[in-house]
């Protein structure tokens, strides 16, 4: 991400966050597919889901940001966050899902809008990579290679 | 109707090259055979029209498969395929009753060559 | 003619020719007096020869051709082989290799074949001059005629034809003879000058006469002889006529398609990938298919499910490799590992034909290379210690493959001196691998030390194992591969390494087990039997719980509990007996669910997941499910 040229920002919603993923990290964004357990994984992991033939790994994003667990009916999903987003991680070498309460918006803001400030109330700083503002709504820029690589064992 | 030709060698390498050239120039490659006595075989069985043979193979020689061939066809159509330094197996092969022979490395035009005067 | 779409064939037929000649040459190296292999290392390097000159291949060939020269003294020689001529011949095939190699990559003119090439010449004039008895070239070459009296007139009747072939024409001998026969068939051919025996001299110059009876025309026998083709000049009866330049063949017919397809291996594996989903669809459209409770549409299922059987068998098939094409390489290995050691060893390949899928038959060149250095460097003993042993010097290695139910068992065997376990007792002890009051390992305990990374008995690192025996790394890739590894080992005796590995990988049939709301697939590959017990009829031995099947102790492992599936198991519940090698196990699950074609394919795994998986499938319903490894749970 170039602190001058414009980014095109996935911003999506996590409990009270609104978070932000680099739109070219982005693969996919799918409906809540049914997981399955994978024994032994940390609680963070909802399991492996089946996207058209391939197995993807998917996070579950309120643990992973520590926010509270949706409520069955919240965020439209059955029992869980409502939406995954496949992302790349490590250069687009793998993909791994990501559940999110909602896709909020697909937008592109310039290098000024952004700000490299990672201190922010209820997040751990290491996985932010800089926090932006658009129309008066504050979010986060998520580190999306620190948040996921270590999920993922060597 | 266009002649066919059963193409022997112990090498696939070969076999297609061989097989490749005729096929271009219209021949119907309709059988072909590993070793000498696979060749004999062969040859009874599907009576081609042409019979390119190679000299040194296992199990049969060429040769000897000539041999065979000519014992039950006098009229079989043979041409050798040989590599240089073999002119004294390649007389045999003629003696033998084989009609022509070619020399590797193969040229397209000399191979085709050799099978008009055959076939001729 | 467009010859680099004929370089892959060539490159994959001269390594196979070339393979064969290490096996020859071993052959020969080990019988020296049987002359046997030696034909077959003639037709060999012969056929290379020919390929790599249809190549435009020269330094291949040139060194073909001088190889090939000096087998055929050797073949016609009929003597025992000398060690030096064995050695200068395993020479000439490296080099040959590596020449082709080069060659087809375009740096032929990187390769210098020079020395090999002398030395083979100097080794083939050696053999011509000791040649007394039939021996030598003489034997083939017959005397060299004297040079061209081919102008001279033979003084008998009939007309005198002179021929001269085209200076540049090939194995001048044979088309000097088959314009005889030509000649022959319009008339009988007398006084052919130089006689018929010199047209089998490589120094035969392409001019010869003869005289012809009978009533035929100039004309007509002229014909007669130029259609034996080569040929530049024909005079007959004193008559000169010229042959027209570039009398061609005919013109090039309009291009039909080869007859011969390779297919490429990508291709192969994408086209697995496909049958993997149509797999996966066809186990969906037979839920369908169960659930609609329709004669048509069960019809369909059918009918679909038998075509998608038979195209994964045929794909399957396409893609199965046997074992040579990779064993084929260490018989020379060996041997040359056993001269670098001083050591003597017999190596002996068994079951060659067996197939894999190519995919684990590529994985396997590794392991098995691991295993066979530490075979001749650490299991052989040195040639004194066996003679103190009252063993006899020669040492015997062998590989083999076997096949067994779905799977396929591959053992490397030594009677070396087994390992040392009292040495690895110490060593496991300090290194906390085992109780310190442990007194003797079993051979599983034996391959857990073994296989730690970089764990080493070795009394001196030598250069051929290097540090550590590599057994981790063989242990890595075989579990990797679905497949598990044994060893067992007897002081004194020898040690045996046997790797059991799944046919295939792609598409496996598998128990599908429920564990709660949860399903596990289990390949078949190493399931011996599923029983149904009540829990009362298992019983505690050496601390663990278990089984006795027909006097065997087969020891329990209670899915649930290792999959950390909460809540109760039912009371009576199936039972699946694993067996690999000698190892079993039971493993309880909650209920069996059916048996089904699977397509394994890879996920993900974070950090934590219990080592038990080796994939996961997609079930008809379109989840996934986990499969479990039979090699992890044991």
């Amino acid at each position: 991400m170039s602190d001058a040229g414009v980014v095109r920002l996935l911003l999506f919603r996590v409990g009270s966050l609104v978070c932000a993923a680099e739109a070219e990290r982005v693969r996919e964004i799918l409906p809540r597919l049914q997981p399955t357990r994978i024994p032994g994984a940390p609680p963070v992991v909802a399991g492996v889901v089946n996207v058209r033939g391939t197995l993807v790994t998917v996070v579950e994003g309120w643990r992973a940001l520590r926010q509270p667990e949706p409520s069955a009916d919240g965020g439209g999903g059955e029992g869980g966050s409502g939406t995954t987003v496949l992302l790349e991680v490590g250069g687009g070498k793998k993909v791994l899902g990501f559940t999110v309460d909602e896709v909020v918006d697909l937008v592109s803001v310039g290098g000024e809008a952004l700000e490299r400030r990672q201190a922010l109330p209820g997040i751990d700083p290491t996985l932010v990579r800089a926090v932006g503002r658009l129309a008066g709504q504050l979010f986060v820029v998520l580190d999306t290679d620190a948040l996921l690589t270590p999920i993922l064992s060597s | 109707m266009s002649h066919t030709v059963l193409v022997c060698d112990d090498a696939i390498f070969m076999r297609t090259m061989i097989s490749d050239i005729l096929a271009q120039a219209g021949f119907e490659v309709v059988g072909e055979a590993e070793t000498g006595s696979q060749a004999v075989e062969k040859y009874r069985q599907l009576k081609p029209d042409l019979v390119t043979m190679d000299i040194v193979m296992p199990d049969m020689g060429g040769i000897d498969a000539v041999r065979e061939i000519v014992k039950h066809d006098p009229d079989a159509k043979i041409l050798m395929c040989s590599a240089m330094g073999q002119q004294a197996l390649v007389v045999e092969a003629i003696q033998a009753g084989a009609k022509d022979f070619v020399v590797k490395p193969f040229q397209p035009s000399r191979v085709l060559e050799a099978v008009q005067r055959v076939l001729g | 003619m467009d010859l680099s779409q004929y370089a892959e064939l060539f490159l994959a037929e001269s390594r196979e020719h070339l393979s064969a000649c290490n096996q020859l040459l071993l052959e020969w190296e080990r019988s020296p007096a049987n002359l046997a292999p030696v034909g077959g290392l003639f037709r060999a390097v012969h056929t290379v020869k020919g390929m790599a000159a249809t190549m435009g291949y020269a330094r291949v060939t040139e060194l073909a051709h001088r190889a090939e020269n000096l087998l055929d003294l050797l073949r016609r020689g009929g003597r025992p082989a000398t060690d030096e001529v064995l050695q200068l011949l395993f020479r000439a095939r490296d080099a040959l290799e590596q020449a082709v190699e080069l060659s087809v990559v375009g740096r032929e003119d990187e390769i210098d074949v020079a020395e090999v090439v002398a030395d083979l010449d100097g080794a083939a004039a050696q053999l011509g001059r000791g040649g007394e008895g039939g021996g030598g070239i003489g034997a083939r070459t017959t005397p060299v005629p004297a040079p061209a009296p081919a102008v001279e007139t033979p003084a008998t009747a009939g007309r005198l034809v002179q021929v001269t072939l085209r200076a540049e024409a090939p194995l001048k001998g044979g088309r000097a003879l088959l314009a005889i026969k030509k000649a022959q068939a319009v008339g009988p051919v007398r006084a052919v000058t130089p006689p018929e025996s010199a047209f089998e001299a490589d120094e035969f110059d392409g001019r010869f006469s003869f005289r012809i009876g009978g009533g035929a025309g100039v004309a007509e026998i002229e014909r007669a002889v130029r259609a034996a083709g080569d040929v530049e000049h024909v005079t007959v009866g004193g008559e000169e006529r010229r042959a027209a330049p570039g009398a061609g063949g005919p013109s090039a017919a309009p291009e039909t398609k080869s007859r011969h397809i390779r297919v490429d291996l990508g291709r192969l594996d994408s086209l697995m990938d496909l049958i993997g989903e149509l797999v996966t669809v066809r186990g969906r459209l037979n839920d369908l298919a169960a659930y609609a409770r329709d004669p048509a549409i069960d019809d369909v299922a059918i009918q679909v499910s038998r075509l998608s059987r038979e195209l994964q068998a045929e794909i399957i098939q396409a893609r199965m490799t046997p074992v040579w094409q990779v064993f084929d390489r260490f018989p020379r290995l060996v041997r040359d590992l056993a001269r670098e050691l001083g050591k003597q060893v017999a190596f002996r390949v068994e079951g060659k034909e067996i197939e894999l899928d190519r995919a684990i038959l590529d994985e396997l060149g590794d392991p098995l290379l691991h295993l066979l250095r530490n075979a001749v460097d650490h299991g052989v003993e040195p040639l004194a210690e066996r003679r103190r042993r009252g063993k006899k010097p020669e040492a015997e290695i062998v590989l083999a493959a076997v096949r067994e139910r779905a799977s396929v068992a591959i053992s490397v065997s030594d009677d070396g001196r087994g390992i040392d376990r009292k040495k690895i007792l110490e060593r496991a002890k300090r290194d906390g691998v085992v109780d310190p009051h442990a007194e003797a390992l079993t051979d599983d305990q034996l391959l857990r030390v073994l296989a730690r990374p970089g764990f080493s008995t070795a009394e001196a690192v030598t250069s051929v194992s290097g540090r550590g025996v590599g057994i981790d790394v063989a242990v890595t890739r075989i579990r990797a591969l679905g497949g598990s590894i044994d060893i067992r080992s007897e002081e004194g005796k020898g040690t045996t390494f046997v790797m059991r590995l799944p046919v295939t990988l792609a598409i496996v049939r598998a128990l599908i087990a429920g564990v709660g709301a949860e399903r596990y697939a289990l390949p078949l590959t190493y399931v011996a039997e599923t029983v149904e017990f009540g829990v009362q009829a298992t019983t505690i031995v050496e601390g663990r719980e278990a089984i006795v099947l027909r006097d065997r102790v087969v020891p329990l492992v209670h899915l649930r509990r290792l999959l950390g599936v909460s809540g109760d198991a039912p009371t009576r519940c199936p039972i699946i007996v694993l067996e690999m090698g000698e190892r079993t196990s039971g493993i309880v699950v909650d209920g069996m669910l059916g048996q089904q074609e699977i397509v394994v394919k890879g996920f993900d795994a974070p950090h934590g997941t219990l080592p038990v998986f080796s994939g996961a499938t997609i079930m008809g319903d379109g989840v996934p499910a986990l499969i479990l490894d039979a090699g992890g749970l044991l």
